[in-house]
């Protein structure tokens, strides 16, 4: 049994333990020490993660049809369950405590949470190891339908939406299947090497063909735009640490087979040499500029909102489009900017949503409009949310600048003016939007039924302080993670990046957190040691203080937390008037109506007369040949 | 291998016998009907052990061919022969105030079911399957409910329509070739059939056949009849029937009408069938109608499978055949309890949670889901397409994805409503034991068949190989050369 | 003319008619003898398939075989068809029977409401089956009272 064996073999495992004791107390801790146990595994396959070793095999092969189903992992793969595990095992610590308890006892399924969870780590552990398309499709859809599952239990609302992403999701699936039925009739086989073979050979319109099935296919899953509206309601439903898994993995699975098969298999130089008619576009650049769409859409849809988890669900459809633009740009700077935002934004994305969940366990609201003030009795969260928050922005010192900082590198040293202008509006709205987040939830006044909340328990606390340590150490040293994408890099083919331990080395000026983040460590201890030194601050109850001329009472609400951005919103807000819905009732209207018109066939008086029709028309057909 | 006509024989001897039988004894007319039936499908399986590869000619009557009546048994006729005997067991009538009319018919249905299976003669074929007709028109009369007499007159009418219409084609074969003899027209027809005649006669055919086949567009009797018929009947009438009138317009493609055009215009009316099927499922609102308009796009699949020329497409056809055969009776079954408004399902999770992990695992394995059979079957018929490179299959094959797809939301719509309940409703009532029982072998069938794959791959291409396999058929029924037939 | 073509005419001519009776007609009976007019013009078709020019009956009477033999198969699945035929009719026409006591009427398009009423009834749909009916199910809207402009 290789390692990979072992890998999948735990993990089965753990959807069989969650599935008997899932709801006991101690099946959540069993199943969080079983993905501890699944990291420690992954940590023994990290030759490939240092490219030391290309490939893992597995040892499990099934023969049908006449083919051979086998699977495999490589830097790729490696990368991607590396972060899967992880944010399986913090959501699965999360919620075995007083979360999970308190769960259960409001009448949730704890039980199925933990099954979903596990077997949605299961099943996209089996999709990354994927040794060729049938085995590659099998999993797709055995991650499609876990998604379903772990959507579906919150509640009947949840259920609503996560019907509406089955619906997204099998239409994708359908493509892909559609796709590979292609590839299959013209290469023979399901191997990747034969595909990747037959790519040079094919005609142009078998390329499109391809390249739209498969784009569409995974886009879905991604929720690149146009079909990006399951995705925040589906994600803001799930019971908690669920929506953390799902915001921090589930639809990157979307990015892994993108990668898989349009960058290693089709290669970026052979999209790019795909034209559209009448258009300066090539296929690689209809991408780009769906991914930069993609980043400012729902980037300032998210700000818009006023549920703290539907804000973080639309960032996270936002934020894809940075990973994809990156890839997509495909440079050495660009492709690694993209594969390391996709490790930072699991990092983050989780935490966000895990504080958040203390935050709706301990307040039992999560509506920006009725809390403030949680700084006072929620210190710790909060700080774990301002490291959140600064990662999210993309600022020093986390992890979130070094991968942004690379992706605006490369826009900039590929010329392309007007996708690195539309990436910078995108962080624009990011700012923003977590600002208001961290604004409404933590800073402000406090309201008076929230003044006896107390901080996060601490199986709570503890894998969010896990999280942040990762987020602050990957910020400070990113070279640790950009190791693990340089062999990503080189075992899909794109360019790989020079790094050190700090950053890049480049001639017109590289990055080196190192100093960048010890300066700024500096600098705050310098202030700091001033500010306690210096004796001069005073501790004062936030009310006692007066403005108008009046003192400031406990029951007037004086905290800004509705229409928070005015100004902004008179700009863009004219130009939400929700067209994407619009669209996709349009297309439901449509089926509605074809359905309606296919029932009306089905119901007539005459039936005989379309036989006789039909006869009439065959037989004139036949006459005619 | 004569034992074979006991599968025709005794049941239709105990049919007619059971009046007699339920004066003397009503506990053994009871019983009677189900112990034939058991009888001759251990028979129908004994005999599938001996045949093993081989295929075997029965000349009835001693008569040689072509002047006799050939029954041809080979892996796939032997196979649809049990199929319809198991299925009327498993499907048998339950005590109700017609329990003597609807057994007796039960039976004659077994007996010309498997007449029809294994017939080697067009015009015997035409006789078995006017005897499956009329014994279905009285089985979904059955439920002696107005809606029921006149879905029946309106089927009955389409299907006389189609009668005419098989006639009328068989005339026409006799007119080209002078004999009626499968393997005899197998042999003339590259000479006889391979031209305008041929095509018309086989379109005339396919449309006459295809009315039990719920071919478009002559299915419009499916909503109706399933929805006023009782259940077991629907079940057995979209499981197995159908599945035999679409073998027998199989053979025909196989062994006598070699020409594209005819591949072409199935696949053109398996398209339609798929796309009218699956959309007007969409909107259906109450579950044995959306069964029935699932089971016209399934059919449409298989139509569009077995337009594939060659022994693949007969594999892919026969794949999604035989698995829509298990699942198809199985919702049925479902449907006994659940029949009604979809509306009213809600919270039938709690009710009966077997019944809705049933629905679900047949749902997955209907729409494709890997790992259940069903995927591999579309997969087989969606790879097999791709390979025809012509655009006409291309565009059966995106029907299929996008059948595929609606089939996703709307029985899962149904399926995540089990569970969700609202909050002021009726829950709807939990399944017989008896129904529950047999849902729940078929489903574990399912299941169990995932794990042994490979060998029943395998075995399916054997079976399709010899199917398509026209000079074994013509050697197996008459060794000697024939003498040409007086036209 | 000679004999074969006024045949095939006629047999043409009562597939016509007994199609024409069907499609067009409502009444339930005048329906069920278009189709007995099908069958007759089917079965005169099958017939004909066996016609030759100054045949007799293939019987060897006294060892003088017949110069030229009419085929006596079609003779034999005519016989066939008739009778399946027969069977059919009288059982549309206990069904006509039936649909009558049950309905009151034979008008086929007001069978065809009433079943689909009935059917709709046991269903327990209570809306109307009318094409202006609203959409049953709204798969993409979900009232959502947190979601807007903040």
């Amino acid at each position: 049994m290789t390692v990979l064996d072992q890998l999948l073999v735990l993990s089965a495992l753990t959807v069989v333990v969650t599935l008997l004791a899932g709801n006991r107390s101690f099946g959540g801790w069993l199943a969080t020490l079983m993905y501890a146990g699944q990291g420690i595994l992954l940590w023994q396959m990290s030759g490939l993660g240092y490219a030391a070793t290309p490939v893992v095999e597995s040892s499990l092969s099934f023969q049908v049809l006449n083919q051979t189903l086998h699977w495999r992992f490589d830097a790729l793969s490696w990368f991607f369950a590396l972060i899967t595990v992880g944010a399986g095992l913090c959501s699965s610590w999360f919620s075995s405590g007083e979360w999970g308890q308190r769960y259960r006892q409001s009448g949730g399924k704890l039980g199925l949470l933990h099954f979903a969870l596990a077997f949605n780590v299961f099943s996209m552990l089996m999709l990354l190891a994927s040794g060729e398309l049938l085995s590659m499709f099998i999993g797709w859809e055995l991650v499609s339908w876990a998604s379903f599952l772990i959507m579906a239990i919150g509640s009947a609302t949840a259920t609503r939406y996560a019907m509406r992403y089955l619906t997204y999701a099998i239409a994708g699936a359908m493509a892909i299947l559609g796709a590979m039925a292609l590839v299959y009739s013209i290469t023979g086989s399901f191997e990747f090497d034969a595909f990747k073979a037959a790519v040079p050979a094919m005609s142009p319109s078998m390329l499109w063909m391809l390249f739209g099935l498969f784009a569409v296919g995974f886009g879905i899953k991604m929720a690149l735009l146009p079909f990006h509206l399951w995705q925040a309601k589906a994600y803001a439903e799930t019971p908690g640490p669920g929506a953390a898994f799902l915001g921090a993995i589930s639809s990157r699975m979307g990015l892994f087979a993108l990668v898989l098969v349009l960058v290693q298999l089709v290669g970026m130089a052979q999209l790019a040499k795909m034209e559209i008619p009448y258009t300066f576009l090539s296929a690689r650049d209809l991408l780009a500029w769906i991914a930069v769409f993609t980043i400012i859409f729902p980037t300032y849809t998210a700000l818009q909102q006023h549920d703290a988890r539907r804000l973080l669900a639309w960032h996270g459809v936002g934020q894809t489009g940075y990973m994809l633009l990156g890839i997509v740009i495909a440079g050495d700077l660009g492709s690694a900017g993209g594969l390391m935002h996709v490790f930072n934004y699991a990092t983050y994305q989780a935490m966000l949503f895990l504080v958040v969940t203390a935050v709706i366990h301990r307040t039992g609201t999560s509506d920006l409009n009725k809390l403030g003030g949680l700084v006072a009795r929620m210190p710790i969260s909060f700080f774990l949310l301002l490291i959140g928050i600064i990662g999210l922005a993309g600022l020093p010192p986390m992890n979130g600048f070094v991968s942004k900082w690379l992706i605006y590198r490369s826009l900039i040293v590929d010329a392309n003016p007007l996708l690195f202008v539309a990436a910078v509006i995108g962080t624009l709205g990011t700012i923003l939007s977590v600002y208001k987040l961290i604004h409404n939830i933590f800073l402000g006044q406090l309201r008076l039924e929230h003044t006896e909340v107390e901080e996060a328990p601490w199986s709570m606390l503890l894998p969010m302080v896990l999280l942040a340590a990762v987020v602050f150490v990957t910020g400070y040293f990113p070279g640790l993670v950009l190791d693990w994408v340089s062999a990503v890099q080189g075992a899909v083919g794109l360019p790989v990046l020079a790094h050190h331990l700090g950053g890049v080395a480049m001639d017109k000026g590289g990055l080196d957190m190192i100093w960048i983040v010890s300066v700024l460590l500096a600098g705050f201890g310098i202030g700091t040691l001033v500010f306690f030194a210096g004796g001069r601050s005073k501790r004062v109850h936030q009310l006692d203080n007066y403005a108008g001329g009046h003192f400031l009472t406990a029951e007037t609400r004086y905290q800004y937390s509705d229409n928070f951005y005015p100004g902004l919103m008179h700009l863009i807000g004219p130009w939400y008037r929700k067209s994407f819905r619009w669209i996709e009732r349009g297309f439901v209207s449509f089926i509605d109506i074809l359905s309606q018109a296919m029932q009306g066939i089905y119901r007539n008086t005459h039936p005989v007369l379309y036989l006789l029709a039909v006869v009439v028309i065959a037989l004139s057909w036949v006459v005619s040949q | 291998m004569n034992n074979l006509l006991l599968l025709i024989a005794l049941p239709l001897i105990t049919a007619f016998l059971l009046p007699i039988l339920d004066r003397v004894s009503t506990m053994l007319a009871r019983l009677a009907g189900p112990v034939v039936l058991f009888i001759t499908s251990a028979i129908g399986f004994w005999l599938w052990m001996q045949l093993g590869g081989q295929t075997v000619a029965i000349q009835l009557g001693g008569f040689l061919p072509p002047l006799g009546i050939t029954f041809y048994v080979d892996q796939l006729s032997l196979l649809f022969a049990v199929a319809i005997n198991v299925g009327t067991l498993l499907l048998w009538p339950d005590d109700g105030e017609d329990r003597l009319r609807r057994s007796i018919l039960s039976l004659i249905l077994a007996a010309s079911g498997s007449g029809l299976a294994l017939s080697g003669d067009l015009f015997n074929i035409y006789v078995f399957y006017e005897l499956v007709a009329v014994v279905s028109y009285g089985l979904v009369a059955s439920k002696s409910i107005p809606g029921a007499y006149a879905a029946t007159i309106r089927y009955l009418i389409i299907s006389a329509f189609g009668a005419v219409l098989v006639l009328t084609g068989i005339a026409l074969v006799y007119q080209a070739t002078g004999t009626l003899n499968l393997a005899q027209l197998a042999q003339l027809a590259p000479d006889k059939l391979n031209n305008l005649q041929g095509l018309a006669a086989f379109v005339l055919m396919l449309i006459g056949f295809g009315v039990k086949a719920e071919l478009f567009p002559v299915n419009t009797w499916v909503p109706e009849v399933y929805a006023t018929a009782p259940t077991r009947v629907s079940g057995l009438l979209a499981g197995v029937v159908s599945k035999l009138a679409l073998i027998v317009i199989v053979r025909l493609l196989v062994l006598v009408f070699h020409q594209p055009e005819a591949q072409t215009v199935m696949l053109v009316l398996g398209i339609l069938g798929v796309v009218t099927g699956e959309l007007a499922a969409w909107r259906a609102r109450d579950f044995n109608r959306m069964l029935a308009y699932s089971s016209i796009g399934q059919l449409g699949i298989m139509f569009i499978a077995f337009a594939i020329p060659g022994q693949a497409g007969v594999f892919a056809g026969l794949a999604v055949a035989l698995h829509h055969l298990i699942v198809k009776p199985a919702l049925f079954l479902l449907a006994e309890r659940w029949g009604g408004s979809l509306e009213k399902l809600a919270g039938a999770a709690r009710t009966s949670p077997l019944g809705a992990a049933l629905f679900i695992v047949l749902a997955l394995s209907l729409i494709g889901v890997p790992p259940f059979p069903g995927f591999w079957a579309k997969l087989l018929v969606l790879v097999h397409l791709g390979e025809q490179a012509q655009s006409l299959y291309y565009l059966g094959g995106l029907v299929i994805l996008a059948g595929a797809a609606l089939e996703a939301n709307y029985l899962f719509r149904v399926a995540s409503s089990f569970y969700y309940p609202d909050n002021k409703q009726e829950l709807p009532p939990a399944h017989r034991r008896r129904d529950i029982t047999i849902a729940s072998v078929l489903t574990a069938g399912l299941v169990a068949s995932v794990f042994v794959l490979s060998p029943l791959a395998e075995r399916l291409d054997g079976i399709a190989t010899q199917a398509s396999d026209v000079p074994r058929y013509i050697q197996t029924v008459n060794p000697a050369a024939l003498p040409e037939a007086q036209p | 003319m000679d004999t074969s073509l006024v045949m095939y005419i006629a047999a043409g001519g009562l597939l016509l008619i007994g199609s024409a009776g069907i499609v067009m007609s409502s009444h339930l009976v005048r329906i069920i003898f278009g189709i007995a007019l099908l069958e007759a013009g089917a079965n005169l078709l099958l017939l004909l398939a066996s016609f030759r020019e100054g045949a007799t009956a293939p019987i060897i009477v006294d060892g003088h075989v017949p110069a030229i033999m009419a085929d006596p198969v079609p003779q034999a699945l005519v016989l066939t068809a008739i009778v399946i035929g027969v069977g059919i009719l009288a059982l549309a026409l206990s069904l006509a029977i039936r649909v009558q006591r049950a309905y009151g009427t034979l008008d086929m398009r007001e069978i065809r409401d009433r079943m689909a009423q009935e059917i709709a009834d046991t269903a327990s749909i209570d809306r109307p089956i009318s094409s202006h009916a609203p959409l049953p199910v709204d798969v993409t809207s979900v009232p959502s009272p947190s979601e807007g402009k903040g």
